[in-house]
């Protein structure tokens, strides 16, 4: 009963159906081949040098974690996650912050291009390494998930909407505008395990949670700012959906 | 001014003699067409692209191109190549400024 | 710290402001368009290429393009035409033309025998649904064409 009420908030709010054309499996299978030569690469590969030069490459970053190298890919699987050096659940990007911090350096705003190369070649590290964020392990990681599922369940903004009202299964492959609504946790969207991705729209790299904050501007949500604990929570509770897929830095987006 | 990012990538990873390999070269570049306005100064941006990439082995030009603003930002060009022998395969690119980049790779067949 | 709750309370307001974006690119579009500093028109472009040879519609192209493009920004083209890419018998260029774009050129590639074969993959920009032509300039002196049309949508979300 809830769910439809849902879904018709929502179609009368988008007028979902309007323009019903969309691509068809070859087109999508282009598109889908672009990612083996993804301009993404270049910028993964600048957030290689950027990780040296701040961070100490790969075993400065261990080394912070408290993690072996040989452990770092599956650790960096784990992210959000809680960090008791900080004090709390946080993402990649985080990490690099305090660690750039501990090194004496001003560290990268969250919302710049170096932090997204960084960051993006930080979750690069867990490459092929399948998700396992697990929202049980403690008590900061029980909150914050719940904390995410709200955030996600909640409507607001002027058209009443949640995130929910566009991601759930129900209306999961309906056409908005062209684009099929995702699944975020399938193996297709993978939203947990692609992004940093290369969004061709921008034409440039970007992160799961600008990604989020697109979807907040397009349904009229208030935007919630980057690195704060419900922005946080709403990734460990999206990452969460695509627990078990494969991690692929960086994704190719439309 | 610092160089301009590009990268070179060639499939399948390893290859023999003789094999038709893949090579991907692309670029970080904003490909600007002239014709857009920047949204803050509400000016035309001059135009700014790649304008000409060439593809060597040894020294030996393979593949020349010309390229216009209509191509994408940040370009990927995808070509064909018959590995010969051993040897370095080297893309130089221009723009339309007149600044000109290099990049190159080792090309390291099996057998 | 400091915090305030992100999901409560004053989603209206900013929502409002949210809307701006939108109505500035309606404006903008109103304007009269742009010239490319490029500008060719079609015709002009194939003669610069062919010399006014006539232009031989193959199957030896073998051209792909998606038939509707998600972002005109970002349009993927792939092209492989058949040729045994010996000394004598090969594939001297492949031209990429957007029909209706300002300028119609996008990409000149001349081959030579070391490709091996005659493929080429970019992504170009189109303003609008248009056809995109290719020709294949033969090392005999003949130009073989292929032609699709692709369609231009508004993209969705975000
Ligand atoms: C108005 C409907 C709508 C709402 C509300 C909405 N989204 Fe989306 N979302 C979409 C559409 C449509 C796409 C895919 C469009 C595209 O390909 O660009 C998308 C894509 C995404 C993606 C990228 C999927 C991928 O490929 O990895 C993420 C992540 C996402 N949304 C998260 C959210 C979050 C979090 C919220 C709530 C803050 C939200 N969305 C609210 C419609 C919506």
């Amino acid at each position: 009963m809830k769910k439809t009420l849902i879904l018709l908030a929502a179609s009368a709010a988008l007028a979902f159906g309007g323009e019903q054309f969309s691509m068809s499996d070859a087109d999508r299978a282009m598109y889908a081949e672009m990612l083996e030569s993804n301009p993404a690469e270049m910028f993964v590969a600048g957030g290689a040098d950027l990780l040296e030069e701040h961070c100490g490459g790969d075993a400065g970053l261990a080394k912070f974690l408290d993690v072996s190298e040989e452990k770092l890919p599956e650790y960096i699987a784990g992210f959000p996650r809680y960090v008791k050096k900080l004090e709390g659940v946080v993402a990649l990007d985080q990490v690099l912050q305090a660690l750039m911090a501990q090194n004496k350096q001003k560290p990268f705003a969250l919302k710049s291009a170096e932090m997204f190369a960084m960051s993006a070649y930080a979750k690069s590290i867990a490459n092929d390494v399948e998700i396992n964020i697990d929202v049980t392990a403690n008590a900061p990681m029980k909150k914050a998930y719940a904390l995410g599922k709200e955030v996600y369940e909640t409507k607001r903004g002027g058209r009443g909407l949640a995130c929910l009202s566009c991601h759930s299964s129900d209306v999961i492959g309906s056409i908005l505008r062209t684009q099929p609504l995702p699944d975020l946790g399938d193996a297709e969207s993978n939203s947990g395990g692609t992004w940093p991705a290369y969004r061709m729209t921008k034409s440039s790299l970007t992160t799961i949670q600008k990604r989020f904050q697109g979807c907040m501007q397009n349904a009229l949500l208030a935007v919630i700012p980057l690195g704060s604990e419900e922005m946080v929570a709403l990734e460990v509770y999206i990452t969460n959906l695509g627990k078990g897929n494969a991690i692929a830095i960086p994704g190719l987006k439309r | 001014m610092g160089k301009v990012k590009s990268l070179i990538k060639i499939k399948p990873n390893k290859y023999n003699t003789g094999d038709i390999v893949k090579v991907d070269f692309m670029v970080m570049h904003p490909m600007e067409t002239g014709m857009r306005t920047d949204k803050q100064t509400g000016k035309l941006v001059p135009a700014d692209y790649i304008n000409e990439v060439k593809f060597f082995f040894n020294d030996a030009l393979i593949t020349n191109m010309s390229v216009w603003e209509t191509v994408s930002t940040n370009p990927v060009f995808t070509i064909n190549f018959k590995v010969p022998s051993e040897g370095t395969l080297k893309v130089v690119f221009k723009d339309n400024k007149g600044s000109t980049n290099e990049q190159s790779t080792k090309i390291k067949p099996k057998g | 710290m400091q915090r305030r709750s992100f999901i409560k309370g004053f989603g209206v307001v900013l929502a409002a402001s949210a809307v701006v974006p939108v109505t500035m690119m309606a404006e903008e579009a109103k304007k009269a368009p742009v010239q490319s500093p490029n500008k060719m028109n079609i015709d002009s472009a194939i003669k610069a290429i062919t010399g006014g040879k006539a232009l031989v519609p193959s199957s030896k192209i073998e051209f792909k393009a998606p038939e509707i493009a998600e972002n005109g920004a970002v349009v993927p083209v792939k092209i492989t035409v058949e040729s045994p890419m010996t000394k004598d018998d090969y594939v001297k260029a492949i031209h990429i033309l957007a029909k209706k774009n300002g300028n119609v050129r996008c990409t000149d590639i001349f081959l030579t025998p070391a490709n091996g074969t005659a493929h080429f993959a970019t992504r170009i920009k189109l303003g609008e649904t248009q056809d995109i032509l290719v020709i294949a300039q033969m090392s005999d002196g003949t130009f073989l064409s292929a032609t699709q049309n692709v369609k231009v949508t508004i993209g969705g979300c975000g």
